[in-house]
């Protein structure tokens, strides 16, 4: 241990403790309350959420004409909408589809990503080529207009949603994954194994895959982060989940309406949004740092 | 000159405060060039830091004075400070790329120093100046070198550009971290050379700092040994060359590789091997192509090796010496099979033949255990139950000189030394013929590397070993060679047993390398 | 120059890719323009005769050759729901897009890189502290809600501007750009956020870099060794950063303008979209790719300028 000390005090160190104001010890504190609050965050979510998949205290979409814009009370914790609709059970729903609709996303933009990027990161060459061209295209596009691409293709529902996301996060996560591919792909660790007879396959996945899941599990948090808000983007224009559905995004518009007389319709969606992001970017954070 | 007075410096960034330097202390006078030896962690780059007031004053406890002509630098005011950083007190590093500015070309940053010390200066005398400076450091061409920016640069013209920016000024103390380890053995005896020369007509007195017993021997008259934090020897330098009163500066001296005839591996015994061939490598070519600078012009091809042809012999060690550049590496890899060559062959007798990599902290994967990587290469044979794979796995430990409780580590939790044994037994574990050994002992400390050295050289007695031998140091390479080739521009220019070619070169660059190295003077 | 002409050429081919796989796209999939145009009820005869004359039978690659040289000359077509040219339908949308996306872009350059500045100077400090909770936080809004919530304060309470009533550029181009601060801030909140969190984490890790130990070696203070020496190294990652920003920011106005009512590219693309009126979507994605892409090119022209250690790969 005491050498494991002096190698670290060494060279890096000593770079650092001769710089004029205190940085890397402020930001290596830092670097753990991320995860944990992060989780924290994300915990909590994820719980609610499979509570409202099991039980929700009204039906979320049965309508209620005594209690249209009803305020917060005992019965309605978020209050209702111009429904009559509790905004609770609504907002537990719509953070369900949004994570679902996340979760499909990310998954397909992660397995293709991890795929392409492994191929074309590992073998260089004329594939690498033709992909990074079709990558610097689909780059061009911001996702969400990629999505409106799709859709206004395919029309709108959930599904179509996933399919438009998900391969407008491909070329992301490719690009990540090619990345880390090249740097380790030359490291002597790679060329030892080579030697000892493993086939490119074996080096793929079980030399350099172990060495870059922080690299991916710390950008699929990310890509939850961005999938999360691109579906509200998208149902908040009136793509993806159609009434009378929940859908954060949804609510989010039909609360414009009433912002004035009633805030609290468009505020606790928002909230609830907010806390799925930020649960996801400081787990993010967290794990790149940890 | 310069007091330093029972320096003790101690981080309190940790929840347990580190010393690094204990009770250090140095004189020097005016115009004196002071040796400062000891291997990584020895606390001589932070003592350095200190001298030159680099060390930040947020986490650091520091005790004791740092006289400069009188000033206490850990006590004077910030302003005081500056004004003596760049003018009378200058620093040069040790990696020269990284110590400049990428974005910012050279010429500004030579001048700087002028800029900040003196403001009366205008625009045309400083450049004037600069010019004058990188003239003066031997570099050719100044007004070109004074537009470009340093990735354009080879690494000799940046240490020079670092010598000429530190110097603008004429500082009376320059401090030299390390300044030529990342370079080649030719380059670094030219910026010894340089900065002798620039001691001697600049009156600067230089502080010296360095893992290199011989070459601090060269450069200076009187030498500090640090470990660990601590002085342990100090004096003149012949005098604790020949007759070292610390045990440790004893143990460094004895790990230099000696160079006298008959002190080199014992050759190998005609007995065993015979004549037989393990590996003939035959007139192999290579080439480049090189990115082309506009769509019209033909692409450049850039040939690095041209035409090289050699066979190991089993049971020797052959040595192959170059510099850096000069197409060792790629050799290596063709070799190996991990790199196609354009023409030639390569015959091998034996079967899968090893690698070991340079660089023991890229060599292990870091995701994985040490019993993992050694039990890896029997894994991809197949054959073997995982009962039998953990016990040869545990036996290599052994054989490399390591416990068995290492298998159970991962990488990052072992030494330099240790992972580079690591990386031995890991190759060893088909047991291969031949071994070829690609600057193998280049990143770790001198007494480390003479430990790994005697391990190879007995693995190679125990198993029958045949191993090629890469490396930079003249020095290494006798210590373990049979026969040594000399490599220069991707061509052998001289091969023959260790003896012939270190005491009886016939090439001129040989004779160079050999000048560079100064091998009289580790012995 | 060199640099300069490679990088032209890779920007037409992208361009042409792009434009392609757009035109393929909607030429593949949606179902027949001559159906969309006539309705259902319309005779076999009549639509042979509207496709032939709309030149739908036309193999693909002559098409699309045809479609391209129609687009250079600004004639994108016609659209199928409202009888008249898609340019004239975008004309006066485009320059309103323009002019949010160029506000928001403006507000992130000057919100983010003197506070990054300021972050990393005092890391460690309460400002520092403040200032990256906050990040976090503000990073985390979408812009349509952060959108909703300035409607709500500034428009609703503060009554600092008036929610929905938008002014055209061409009746006063004053109470024009009045009206878009607030949806240019709604845009640029999380993209600033993210600049100031990049910009704060790249000064810091240059500090640590050997040059800047150097530049200490030769008296300069912690303020010439920020501006001078760390400041240009940093600014790196940012611009690339700021530059796929851009792209973001133009989808994140097409929702925004939907949040503040304002009849720029956005609202006339949705409206497009669920009308099935594939022109008009064809040509403000094509538009818009454009747009990225050139501001890609203009982005690895200032990167070359910035660092020159960028040569052609």
């Amino acid at each position: 241990m005491k050498l494991l000390r002096c190698r670290s005090a060494g060279w890096k160190g000593a770079a650092f403790r001769t710089f004029g104001f205190k940085s890397e010890i402020v930001m290596n504190r830092r670097k753990n309350k991320n995860f944990v609050v992060g989780a924290v965050l994300t915990g909590v979510m994820l719980l609610f959420v499979l509570a409202g998949a099991v039980w929700t205290p009204y039906d979320p979409e049965s309508m209620d004409k005594t209690a249209k814009l009803a305020g917060i009370s005992l019965s309605h914790l978020m209050g209702c909408d111009n429904f009559g609709r509790d905004i609770f059970s609504r907002v537990l729903k719509g953070s369900g589809t949004t994570l679902l609709v996340a979760a499909g996303t990310v998954g397909i933009g992660t397995v293709c990503g991890i795929l392409v990027g492994a191929l074309t990161g590992y073998f260089g060459g004329l594939i690498d080529e033709v992909f990074m061209r079709i990558n610097d295209v689909l780059f061009a596009f911001p996702s969400v207009l990629l999505g409106l691409v799709v859709i206004s293709l395919l029309g709108s529902g959930n599904f179509n949603v996933v399919i438009a996301l998900g391969i407008a996060f491909i070329p992301s996560f490719a690009r990540i994954v090619r990345g880390e591919f090249i740097r380790c792909k030359n490291m002597d660790y790679v060329q030892s194994a080579r030697l000892a007879g493993a086939g490119h396959l074996r080096v793929m996945f079980i030399h350099i895959l172990p060495n870059i899941t922080t690299v991916l599990l710390s950008s699929v948090m990310i890509g939850f982060n961005n999938a999360v808000l691109a579906e509200a983007g998208m149902s908040y224009l009136g793509i993806g989940t159609q009434p009378p559905h929940a859908s954060l995004g949804r609510m989010l518009s039909d609360a414009q309406t009433y912002l004035f007389s009633s805030p609290s319709y468009a505020l606790f969606p928002g909230l609830a949004l907010i806390w799925m992001v930020l649960g996801f970017s400081l787990l993010a954070e967290g794990i790149k740092e940890g | 000159m310069l007091d330093v007075i029972d320096l003790n410096l101690e981080f309190h960034d940790h929840l347990i405060p580190e010393t690094v330097v204990y009770d250090f202390d140095l004189h020097m006078e005016p115009g004196e060039i002071v040796g400062l030896v000891g291997e990584s962690g020895s606390g001589k780059s932070m003592t350095a830091l200190a001298i030159a007031g680099l060390l930040s004053r947020h986490d650091m406890q520091k005790q004791g004075r740092i006289l400069f002509e009188g000033e206490d630098i850990l006590t004077c005011a910030r302003s005081r400070l500056r004004a003596l950083q760049g003018d009378d007190i200058a620093m040069i590093f040790q990696e020269p790329m990284t110590s400049l500015n990428p974005v910012l070309p050279v010429g500004w940053q030579v001048e700087e120093a002028l800029r900040i010390h003196r403001p009366q200066l205008g625009r045309e005398e400083r450049k004037r100046r600069a010019l004058q400076m990188l003239a003066d450091v031997e570099l050719e061409d100044a007004e070109r070198i004074y537009r470009s920016y340093p990735h354009q640069l080879s690494g000799g013209m940046r240490q020079r550009v670092m010598i000429a920016a530190a110097m603008i000024c004429e500082p009376k103390l320059l401090i030299a971290d390390e300044p030529t380890t990342a370079l080649d053995v030719t380059i670094q005896h030219q910026i010894v050379q340089l900065l002798r020369r620039i001691n001697r007509e600049k009156k600067t007195a230089i502080l010296f700092i360095s893992h290199d017993l011989s070459l601090v021997r060269r450069l200076c008259r009187r030498v500090v040994v640090m470990q660990g934090g601590n002085i342990v020897e100090s004096g003149d330098a012949e005098t604790i060359f020949c007759r070292p009163g610390a045990d440790y500066t004893r143990k460094l001296i004895e790990a230099i590789p000696k160079c006298e005839k008959g002190e080199n591996a014992p050759s190998l015994n005609p007995g065993d091997g015979g004549d037989k061939t393990l590996l003939e490598v035959s007139d192999i070519r290579i080439s480049f192509a090189q990115e082309r600078r506009s769509l019209l012009e033909r692409r450049k091809i850039r040939q690095v090796l041209k035409g090289i042809s050699f066979r190991v012999r089993q049971g020797e060690v052959l040595g192959l010496v170059g510099e850096s550049g000069c197409g060792k590496s790629t050799l290596a890899r063709v070799i190996l099979g991990l790199n196609r060559q354009d023409a030639g062959s390569v015959a091998h007798f034996s079967d899968c033949p090893q690698m070991v990599f340079q660089d023991p902290y890229g060599s292990l994967n870091p995701a994985k255990k040490v019993g993992w990587i050694l039990e890896e290469p029997l894994r991809i044979r197949g054959g073997h139950t995982p009962q039998e794979r953990r016990e040869r796995a545990l036996a290599m430990l052994q054989k490399v000189g390591l416990g068995p409780e290492i298998a159970d580590r991962y990488p990052r939790q072992l030494s330099g030394g240790q992972r580079q044994r690591v990386c031995i037994g890991a190759a060893l574990m088909l047991e291969p013929k031949l071994l070829i050994a690609d600057e193998a002992v280049s990143a770790l400390d001198v007494t480390v590397q003479d430990q790994i050295l005697e391990l190879l050289l007995s693995l190679k007695e125990e198993m029958g070993l045949s191993i090629l031998f890469i490396s930079h140091d003249m020095r290494v390479v006798y210590r373990m060679s049979d026969r040594v080739l000399v490599m220069r521009d991707g061509q052998i220019v001289e091969q023959g047993s260790a003896e012939q070619v270190y005491f009886a070169p016939s090439h001129p660059y040989t004779k160079q390398l050999l000048e560079a190295a100064d091998l009289g003077g580790g012995g | 120059m060199k640099y300069f002409t490679k990088k032209l050429a890779g920007l037409l081919a992208t361009l042409l890719a792009v434009s392609f796989l757009v035109f393929a796209a909607f030429a593949v999939i949606p179902g027949d323009p001559a159906t969309a145009m006539l309705g259902t009820e319309a005779t076999e005869s009549r639509l042979e005769a509207l496709r032939e004359e709309l030149g739908l039978n036309a193999p693909l690659m002559v098409r699309y050759l045809r479609w391209i040289k129609d687009f250079l000359r600004g004639d994108f077509g016609n659209s199928y729901r409202y009888n008249m040219s898609v340019m004239s339908m975008i004309r006066d949308k485009v320059p309103v897009t323009l002019t949010l996306t160029a506000i928001s872009f403006a507000l992130i350059v000057l919100i983010s890189i003197p506070l990054g500045v300021a972050c990393a100077r005092y890391a460690g400090g309460i400002l520092d502290h403040v200032i990256v909770v906050a990040n976090q936080i503000i990073m985390a809004v979408p812009p349509f809600f952060s959108g909703i919530l300035i409607t709500l304060v500034f428009g609703l309470i503060l009554h600092l501007f008036v929610p929905g009533g938008y002014v055209s550029w061409q009746q006063d181009w004053l109470s024009f750009l009045g009206y878009m601060i607030f949806p240019s801030i709604a845009i640029a909140l999380p993209k600033s956020a993210m600049a100031v969190k990049l910009l704060r984490t790249s000064i810091l890790s240059e500090m640590k870099l050997d040059y800047v130990r150097t530049a200490y070696s030769r008296g300069n203070g912690t303020r010439a060794v920020l501006y001078r020496h760390v400041l240009r190294n940093a600014l790196i990652p940012v611009i690339t950063f700021l530059g796929m920003a851009l792209a973001d920011m133009v989808a994140g106005s097409i929702i925004v303008e939907q949040v503040f009512n304002i009849p720029g590219l956005g609202r006339i693309l949705l409206t497009s979209i669920s009308n099935r009126d594939y022109p008009v979507v064809q040509a403000i994605i094509v538009c818009i790719a454009f747009l990225v892409i050139v501001v890609n090119f203009l982005v690895d022209l200032l990167y070359k300028a910035v660092d020159p250690r960028i040569t052609l790969e």
